[in-house]
């Protein structure tokens, strides 16, 4: 194995670096480069904050309504009444 | 006010047996994630029919269900499978995939031949979430990125990084490898990583 990762080797496993997928080895490595490249700074820095951003987006829309839940309710209640011995499809 | 879910033991035999506030727990608990899922995969047109169409799956499948996974993941799954269904049915010609898995997913001229960065990438001003989504512009440019996403990267990045699943679950859920899973994931974040990018590059 290779000492150190490329800075393209860098973009492809930042991903899962942000996930604390890669092993320790590759952690190590890849914080090595890190250490020592701006760029790849920059862009994994970057990358993370893209991942927290549509985070923050999620976090802005609103939460489901009451009524879409007792709506659900009541269809799977008409359901079993219609059909109560009825199997379906896995 | 979202009250605490009582665990799948509780919870499955209650719902085998037609208890209401069990049905009632279980919809509030999962709905949104359902719908958020559907979306991902449908878009929004359908989203909540598909859903809907999951739940009475859901109901109808559950004195079969093996728990192999937790109820949440096999829930989620059916919406996965309903949804892919339905998308097939609507238009044949969409791939959920587009390129095959194996392949990378960075521009190769962007590096030079020993895999050093060819320009340098961009300088964002921006160092929270909030200082990106201050622009308008920016949030379009995103939103747009993720309307473009081929559907299994969308739902991918949907649970991972907006809904907080695992890549274990996430995987089960949309019924993928553990490496493809995280093919998806990783072209999803850099799509949209790119689409912020091009827009401080302007």
């Amino acid at each position: 194995m290779k000492m150190m990762p490329s800075c393209r080797e860098i973009t492809e496993q930042a991903s899962d670096y942000l996930n604390q997928d890669l092993s320790p080895w590759q952690r190590a490595a890849f914080r090595m480069h890190l250490l020592m490249c701006v760029y790849c700074r920059r862009h994994v820095k970057h990358l993370g904050l893209t991942v927290a951003t549509l985070g923050k987006i999620a976090g802005e829309e609103k939460a489901r309504e009451n009524d879409d839940i007792q709506q659900i309710v009541a269809l799977i209640k008409q359901q079993q009444e219609e059909a109560p011995e009825q199997k379906g499809g896995d | 006010m979202k009250q605490k879910l009582p665990s799948d033991d509780e919870l499955i035999p209650r719902l085998l047996a037609h208890d209401e506030t069990a049905y009632t727990q279980v919809v509030s608990a999962y709905h949104g994630l359902m719908v958020h899922l559907a979306r991902a995969i449908v878009g929004p047109a359908i989203a909540d029919e598909v859903a809907q169409e999951a739940w009475l799956a859901v109901i109808r499948a559950l004195p079969r269900f093996e728990r192999r996974s937790s109820l949440k993941t096999w829930i989620l799954r059916i919406v996965s499978n309903t949804a892919k269904t339905r998308l097939r049915h609507e238009s044949r010609t969409v791939s959920l995939e587009d390129a095959p898995a194996s392949q990378t997913n960075t521009d190769p001229s962007q590096f030079n031949a020993s895999g050093r960065w060819a320009s340098p990438p961009t300088v964002w001003h921006a160092d929270t979430p909030d200082d990106l989504l201050a622009s308008q512009e920016l949030r379009a440019c995103i939103d747009a990125a993720l309307r473009a996403l081929p559907p299994l990267q969308r739902a991918a990045l949907t649970l991972r990084d907006m809904q907080g699943l695992n890549m274990e679950s996430i995987c089960k859920v949309l019924e993928v490898s553990e490496s493809n899973g995280r093919v998806l994931l990783h072209r999803a974040r850099n799509r949209v990583h790119a689409a912020i990018e091009e827009f401080y590059q302007r």
